[in-house]
């Protein structure tokens, strides 16, 4: 177990230097837009009548460094900040915490993200068996095109299609929104209800952006598994079929882990189109509207925040391996 | 007496232009207390045929005729599902190439030595541990740590004696080696086939060892059986067979082999390059094409294996006596290595 705990120990301080890399690349990049968003801030509240103190106060308390300091105390400025959890404050919503804004805006996301990501995992795995084992029969080659298929089709073409096949045709479920605007939101079932049917065509949406991927790569794995040796040995020694399914399955689901992770990361750039499509308030649309409207502090955390996300991703996914696959943990 | 009887084993493989024999008509007996070896170029069909000892020829091959007699089992060829797979490994034990993962990864030794009783519903599992120990122990490994071991902690050379325990743990009385000392060096090799001896005789185990390697197989070996374009083509007792080899193929195969001792290019590469399942002839002999003493028969009828005294036998329309005195083969010298590789 300490062998585990040096790994853990190793990839957390690993994922603190990519967070730390994100940071300072977001930072620099705010800093090497055109147009120096602080300075346009700063004029316009001197314009609006603020004298220059006022201004730059207002600026350092969006920014976190206002753009008359030196680079190396700005940067300085806007990390010390950011060990504190403050992200600086929005400037389309003037005065939020950009840090609220996120945290309201988070729950849209990772709950639709994970249980896509659950649903799709369960049926692509299945379905990647499936194609695996039966692969010269029609069927597995139905299934492997349906996973060539969703793999290849565009985040924003399958929810606009989503909603036009479930809600204008159909009818079936809301497009927009979290919930309807009758119920108070709360631990009350009306409310509880309406979220989850509003959760559906995103879920699905997430679910059918990631199941080719699950599929196509199960599928692989599978069958390299099934030309492996001791799969043929297994047989030769007269194991039970179950046993031999066991064997193949857990040793063909390794490499998963690290689709996985790289699947998060899609699952983020999917929120963008889904969350614009279904209007979804989630970290996707808080990026997308920010960027909308020049809400620099929120571009930069929102971004950071999913970063941040995906490095824990691939941490959880790497200490799966070191779980299950005894040449990696020792 | 013999443990298993093969009789006219055919093996055939589906093929674009039909199914096609790999193993063609083969008689074999492995009797108790002998190890034979089986010896062939590259695709001349003797893995085939030991996968098919165990019924288990891969897709898309097939069985198409003759029958194995395990004792105590019965036909193989007509046992089917779960009798079938108890008597792989609780009747015959297959060991796999060292350089051949044939263990789980993910689990360790004596996990899978557990899931290898519950499969074959072993009651005393307890009894079953005890006893793959002591098979690792007389084999020269640390039974303890190699059962709490995973694949890839062991040597090539372990994982082959590994491979011998689960044969072996079962109580099998037939013993199949593939390729056991190929991709080992020559100290492991020779462990491993010091190892296959002792286990063989404390056992007194039918042993069939598959290998291109006449030279390791002569070291343990009783019985010695040549195979040639899926046919066996001669067999008898070992030091017969390698001082008065009566096919023209054993002949040059031991004439091919080069020796630690003398001059390289005593050594002989047969001319011509081994036939394949598509290649292979369909009428007349299968060597003919590279045999010196072919003669108008040979391309006509295909010689029988027939015995032609005692314990020995022969598929050669040539007289013994001729390819006895004969020349071995006369095509390129010195290259021993290109025995099986294309021209």
């Amino acid at each position: 177990m300490t062998a585990f705990a040096r790994r853990l120990a190793g990839k957390l301080a690993a994922g603190l230097v990519m967070v730390w890399v994100v940071v300072t690349f977001t930072f620099f990049l705010v800093h090497a837009l055109p147009g120096k968003p602080g300075d346009v801030q700063y004029e316009q509240y001197i314009q609006s009548g603020m004298n220059a103190e006022q201004a730059a106060a207002k600026v350092k308390a969006i920014y976190g460094y206002t753009s008359h300091d030196s680079m190396l105390s700005q940067y300085g400025g806007y990390l010390g900040k950011l060990l504190h959890g403050d992200l600086g404050q929005s400037i389309s919503y003037s005065g939020v915490p950009v840090s609220r804004l996120i945290w309201a805006a988070l729950p849209w996301t990772v709950i639709p993200v994970l249980s896509g990501l659950l649903v799709s995992f369960l049926i692509g795995v299945t379905a990647g068996v499936v194609a695996a084992v039966r692969r010269s029969s029609r069927w597995g080659g139905l299934l492997t095109v349906s996973g060539s298929l969703f793999a290849g089709v565009p985040a924003f073409v399958l929810a606009l299609l989503l909603l036009v096949v479930f809600h204008t045709e159909w009818n079936l479920l809301p497009d927009a929104g979290t919930s309807d605007i009758q119920y108070d939101p709360g631990w009350n079932l009306p409310y509880i209800g309406s979220v989850v049917q509003h959760a559906v065509l995103p879920v699905c949406a997430y679910a059918l952006l990631s199941y080719g991927g699950w599929l196509l790569a199960m599928k692989s794995s599978v069958v390299s598994v099934l030309g492996d040796d001791f799969i043929l040995a297994s047989e030769l020694r007269g194991i039970a079929p179950v046993t031999r399914a066991r064997y193949i399955g857990r040793n063909a689901i390794l490499p998963l882990f690290t689709v996985l992770a790289l699947s998060f990361g899609v699952m983020f750039a999917g929120s963008f189109f889904i969350e614009d499509t279904f209007d979804y308030p989630g970290l996707g649309d808080l990026l997308l509207k920010s960027i909308g409207t020049r809400d620099y502090p929120v571009m930069a955390g929102a971004f950071l925040l999913i970063t941040v996300s995906i490095i824990i991703a691939n941490i959880l996914a790497d200490l799966c391996y070191t779980l299950i696959d005894p040449r990696v943990r020792r | 007496m013999s443990e298993v009887e093969v009789r006219d084993l055919t093996v055939e493989y589906q093929t674009s232009v039909g199914w096609l024999p790999a193993v063609a008509g083969a008689s074999l007996d492995l009797r108790a207390g002998q190890i034979t070896g089986l010896v062939g170029e590259s695709g001349s069909g003797k893995s085939t045929l030991a996968l098919s000892l165990l019924n288990a020829v891969p897709a898309p091959g097939r069985i198409a005729g003759g029958t194995i007699e395990v004792a105590g089992v019965g036909d193989l060829t007509r046992l089917g599902g779960k009798q079938l797979r108890k008597a792989r490994g609780g009747a015959i034990g297959y060991v796999f190439q060292a350089s051949q993962n044939s263990l789980n990864p993910l689990k360790t030794i004596g996990r899978q030595l557990l899931d290898l009783g519950r499969s074959h519903e072993v009651g005393d599992l307890r009894a079953l541990i005890a006893r793959a120990k002591d098979l690792a122990n007389r084999m020269g490994l640390d039974g303890d740590r190699v059962l709490d071991s995973y694949q890839h902690e062991l040597s090539g050379g372990m994982r082959q004696r590994v491979g011998i325990v689960f044969a072996l743990v079962l109580n099998a009385k037939v013993l199949i080696l593939d390729e056991p000392t190929t991709a080992l060096d020559m100290l492991s090799q020779a462990s491993v086939l010091d190892i296959v001896r002792k286990v063989h005789d404390e056992n007194q185990l039918s042993t069939l060892i598959i290998t291109h390697d006449i030279g390791a197989i002569s070291e343990i070996a009783d019985r010695l059986a040549v195979m040639y374009g899926g046919r066996i083509v001669e067999d008898g007792p070992l030091l017969d067979v390698l001082r008065r080899p009566t096919h023209p193929y054993t002949k040059a195969l031991i004439g091919a082999t080069a020796r630690i001792t003398g001059d390289v290019d005593g050594a002989r590469a047969l001319p011509g390059r081994p036939p394949d399942l598509t290649t292979v002839a369909r009428a007349g002999c299968v060597f003919r094409d590279r045999c010196p003493f072919a003669v108008e028969v040979c391309a006509q009828t295909e010689p029988e294996l027939e015995t032609f005294e005692s314990g020995r036998r022969r598929a050669c329309h040539v007289e013994p006596s001729t390819v006895l005195t004969g020349p071995v083969l006369t095509g390129t010298t010195g290259t021993p290595a290109a025995v099986g590789e294309p021209a």
